[in-house]
């Protein structure tokens, strides 16, 4: 045990003479957090449409106003020319423009059918359906405004209440999942390279020539990690707190738990990756491959598991930021406990001890 | 006549530090010059200034008739370096860092095969010129850096510990082949931790803290502080230097 | 001179090559890429586990639970669960909204007399709890004409351009090859020059009488070259495994793809000068691609940003690659729609490989 704490001490003087990785591991997960916390909201609003009103009577007027009105769309900069108006869709000036054709006042007041047209740039899909979503339902408003006299459509009340998140500020749902994205993010990256640097320059083999064990040698160097991952935790959760206002219901002992399990299964990857990587730049290459985009796109921090194909589904099952994503999400905002949890909680168990396991295997049989 | 190398008070100073301070010497065309002084005496950074990496903070100087300041480029034509680390590719073979190299020099391809085959005779490299650099013994990776710094054939040659780590008979070869080069007309600037070693050089040249301790031929010197032998004088001087510094 | 140049490019690509976890990168990183993208990246919002508590039992009641599945909106749970149970529902992620149906429900129907059910949501995950509300409101619009028998009087005609059966992996293809172009030169630019630095070769070469901006251009073109390599490989999967149309000139594309890559080359040298570590390096270079991607658009349209993130994302030169690339693939734009994004790029192109090239010295310091 003596050992183990001589190594660590050892690899906290490392990481505290060296700034730069200091400022790194402190000053990244912050200016992660406020950039993904702002720069991803899936929140749909100001899509940029043009109109183009042939009819130019009062009630074209009044659709353009209600078109503009409504919080989804917004005026395009330029307006659109007469002759190649989708050129503003080309050039991404514009996501859609709206015909409003001759005739349409006309139609609308003796209660005869009109057409409305609308051409969409589709490039991006989830836009274009917003904008098809959207402006049926600023028409449909616009006609329950402009009924014929005499005319009621009964309507169906639907009473809504929205749990642990009542005004559905989409930045409540992403940033606890950022927590499980920066631990794995910085905790595999900074433990890849300090074991691949120790490699090339040739220090390792000193520290393997001493009379301790490569088990002892892994725990030393992964116990100032974890350390340095709960303080990158904290910091997270405190910018969430402070510039997102996430809420926190649950119990804080039990995320703490959670985060130890999760930022040793995040600590044991970044050491499997330097013991199977030769030099810093394959280390670096190989951790941010691993680290940055499955966690992002399989873990359901932005999209939801349950559309994607099947064999994804599955495989997601191995990325521990998954399961980790669903307890803090669960533990921040819904204050689930330990018995609702503990399914997810028993998974990142098994992934981590499988991940230590392997890591300690490749670790002693790649470096010693 | 015209000396390879002549320095006139030459300084490099990193912010307060005086790493070289006022040096002058001068080194004439096919003389074995040993640069000696302790770990941090500012060996490094003058030889860095006298390649043209560096420039000095204060001074002058000519390497090869061409001014350090303005004619960096126009040196690196006619000087061969050698640094302390091995410093050629680890991935690459020793032929391909070989081909490398003479084409940086401007060299075509029958040219470096001529002076590859003249290099291969002097130095013994032939096995080895297959094989990754990296994975070479280090007396090995010296010659192959030994090659390269030769390749241009250059008249001056600039090398910074060049036998550090290297097995003694490897050293007596090493010095041999530089022997042969001086005999040649080639002027050699080698630093050395190696008193065996300075002792084969024409002159030396003590530096101490940034200056130029003391300058002459290696037997002169031993006689001049009735030193044992020159590493007893060398281990003196400095000692001496540091008491009266204290 | 030109000897020199090929000698060093020659060189570059034998290091790269030699390193077998690094070629594997190489190839592998795009595929990769363009799979799981290809296949996660899926904004629908789709098949929201609804628990259903009915109260009413009746046919009206069945009815409209029906009609909740339709366009695969929701998957309403027609087991009878108690409620005490809702919550718990929630906690564990197994239901994402809950309807409850009360009794009078079918009665007030019949009369007029506007009946109300309440939804109750989990509202963790907001965008998907909004449009999921979104949908319940378009099912009870639905649900009131069949059962009224009304029909809207005006309509919207949809002409939907580019991508009409909106496959998401037609818009992430492009998006991916303006990342992939970004990161790898970047990265492998940024960890070049400071490689050789580290390792000690760096000073070898600088006492060569090789000319500065041959060395430069010596250490940019592998990378440049690698670059393009890999859009190549990203296109060819995208078009051969996802059918990706690609409708513009494939000849624009490359040439604005080499007029862009000038400035992540550019800024991966600046990285390179200004750090003494590959470790440093990497971490400049992983910082720069992070902003890169997530204020360019890629994930998210930059509309949906807060105003002064939208100010923040025209200093990224990836995002006006981005509109680039999805142009020229999707809607078929040429040069001349494109002018401000072009002038801009090579604005950038100039003034930031400029100052890292001005930078660059012979010496060191």
């Amino acid at each position: 045990m003596r050992k183990v704490k001589f190594i660590a001490i050892k690899e906290f003087y490392h990481i505290l003479r060296d700034p730069k990785s200091l400022v790194i591991a402190i000053a990244m997960p912050i200016m992660m957090t406020f950039l993904y916390g702002y720069a991803i909201t899936l929140d749909i609003n100001n899509i940029t449409v043009a109109v183009i009103d042939y009819d130019k009577t009062l009630e074209s007027k009044e659709l353009v106003d209600a078109v503009y009105e409504s919080t989804y769309f917004s005026r395009p900069d330029t307006e659109p020319s007469e002759h190649d108006p989708e050129a503003l869709l080309r050039s991404s000036q514009a996501t859609a423009i709206l015909y409003i054709r001759p005739g349409f006042s006309e139609a609308l007041l003796n209660n005869r059918h009109f057409e409305l047209g609308m051409t969409i740039d589709g490039s991006d899909n989830n836009l274009s359906a917003a904008v098809l979503n959207f402006s049926k339902a600023v028409l449909n408003l616009y006609l329950l405004d402009h009924l014929p006299n005499g005319i009621e459509i009964p309507k169906i009340e639907i009473a809504v209440q929205n749990l642990y998140n009542p005004d559905l500020t989409s930045s409540h749902f992403f940033v606890p999942g950022l927590v499980g994205i920066i631990l794995m993010m910085i905790s595999a990256l900074l433990t890849s390279i300090t074991i691949a640097r120790e490699k090339e320059t040739g220090t390792m083999e000193q520290l393997l020539t001493a009379p301790v064990s490569t088990r002892q040698i892994l725990l030393g160097k992964i116990i100032p990690y974890i350390m340095l991952g709960l303080l990158d935790g904290f910091l997270v959760l405190a910018v969430a707190k402070i510039l997102f206002d996430i809420p926190f219901v649950g119990s804080q002992l039990l995320l703490l738990a959670f985060g130890l399990i999760y930022i040793a299964a995040a600590l044991a990857l970044g050491i499997l990756i330097s013991a199977i990587s030769k030099t810093q730049q394959v280390a670096m290459m190989l951790a941010l491959t691993v680290t940055l985009l499955p966690p992002m796109m399989l873990s359901g921090f932005i999209f939801s598991i349950k559309n994607m194909p099947i064999p994804l589904q599955i495989f997601s099952n191995i990325i521990p930021a998954k399961f980790f994503i669903t307890i803090i999400r669960g533990i921040t905002l819904k204050g689930a406990g330990v018995e609702i949890l503990a399914a997810q909680g028993l998974y990142l168990i098994i992934l981590m001890a499988v991940l230590m396991f392997i890591a300690s295997k490749k670790f002693s049989t790649r470096i010693a | 006549m015209s000396y390879a190398v002549e320095l006139h008070k030459l300084s490099r100073h990193f912010g307060s530090f005086k790493a070289v301070d006022e040096i002058s010497l001068n080194v004439s065309k096919g003389e074995i010059f040993g640069f000696l002084g302790a770990n941090g005496a500012g060996k490094t950074t003058a030889i860095r200034m006298l390649c043209g990496l560096l420039l000095p903070t204060s001074g002058n100087g000519k390497v090869a008739g061409c001014d350090i300041i303005n004619e960096s480029e126009k040196i690196k034509t006619k000087i061969g370096y050698m640094s302390q680390k091995f410093s050629l590719y680890g991935e690459l073979t020793g032929l391909e860092n070989i081909n490398f190299y003479g084409t940086v020099y401007g060299m075509n391809k029958k040219d470096i095969k001529n002076r590859l085959e003249l290099l291969t005779d002097k130095l013994e490299l032939d096995e080895f010129l297959k094989r990754q650099a990296h994975s070479l013994p280090i007396g090995w990776r010296q010659r192959l850096a030994l090659a390269v710094a030769l390749l241009h054939q250059p008249k001056l040659l600039f090398l910074d510990e060049p036998t550090g780590g290297v097995d003694p008979i490897f050293r007596r070869k090493f010095w041999s082949v530089l022997y042969g080069l001086a005999e040649e007309g080639v002027t050699i600037f080698v630093t050395t931790h190696y008193m065996d070693e300075a002792e084969y050089c024409g002159r030396i040249s003590i530096m101490h803290q940034g200056k130029i301790i003391e300058i002459g031929k290696p037997f002169e010197l031993v006689e001049k502080y009735k030193a044992e032998n020159l590493e007893q004088m060398f281990i003196d001087l400095i000692n001496c230097r540091e008491v009266n510094n204290a | 001179m030109y000897q020199a140049l090929y000698g060093l490019i020659k060189k570059e690509f034998i290091q790269v090559f030699r390193d077998k976890n690094m070629l594997r990168l190489i190839f592998l990183l795009p595929i990769i890429q363009l799979l799981l993208f290809g296949y996660v990246v899926n904004f629908d919002v789709k098949n929201l586990d609804l628990d259903v508590y009915d109260f009413d039992h009746s046919s009206q009641s069945r009815e409209l639970i029906q009609t909740t599945s339709a366009n695969n909106y929701f998957k309403p749970n027609d087991e009878v669960i108690a409620l005490k149970n809702l919550e718990n529902n929630f906690k564990n992620s197994s239901s994402d909204m809950a309807i409850i149906i009360p009794n009078d429900f079918s009665e007030k129907l019949m009369n007029k007399d506007k009946p109300t059910i309440s939804l109750i949501t989990d509202g963790s995950n907001a965008n998907s709890t909004s449009i999921g509300i979104g949908y319940m409101l378009q099912i009870m619009q639905l649900y009131t004409q069949n059962y009224y028998n009304i029909k809207p009087k005006g309509e919207i005609r949809f002409d939907v351009l580019y991508n009409p059966e909106a496959e998401s992996v037609y818009f992430m293809v492009p998006g991916i090859v303006a990342t992939l172009l970004t990161m790898i030169t970047v990265m492998l630019t940024a960890m070049a020059i400071v490689r050789e630095k580290e390792v000690g070769t760096l000073e070898q070469l600088l006492v060569t009488p090789i000319k500065g901006w041959v060395l430069l251009l010596g250490k940019i073109i592998p990378f440049a070259l690698l670059g393009l390599l890999e859009i190549i490989i990203a296109l060819t999967f995208g078009v051969l495994w996802f059918k990706v149309p690609f409708v513009g000139s494939s000849v624009l594309l490359f040439s604005l793809s080499g007029l862009y890559l000038i400035t992540p080359l550019g800024i991966g040298l600046f990285f390179s000068n200004i750090t003494s570590t590959q470790q440093q390096a990497m971490f400049f270079a992983w910082f720069f691609s992070v902003f890169a991607i997530l204020t360019s658009g890629f994930f998210t349209p930059i509309t949906n940003m807060p105003i002064w993130m939208q100010y923040i994302t025209y200093l990224n030169p990836m995002r006006y690659f981005m509109e680039i690339v999805r142009a020229i693939m999707m809607k078929g734009a040429g040069l001349q729609d494109l002018t401000f994004q072009v002038v801009i790029l090579t604005i950038y192109g100039i003034s930031v490989f400029g100052l890292s090239a001005l930078r660059f010295s012979k010496r060191i310091s």
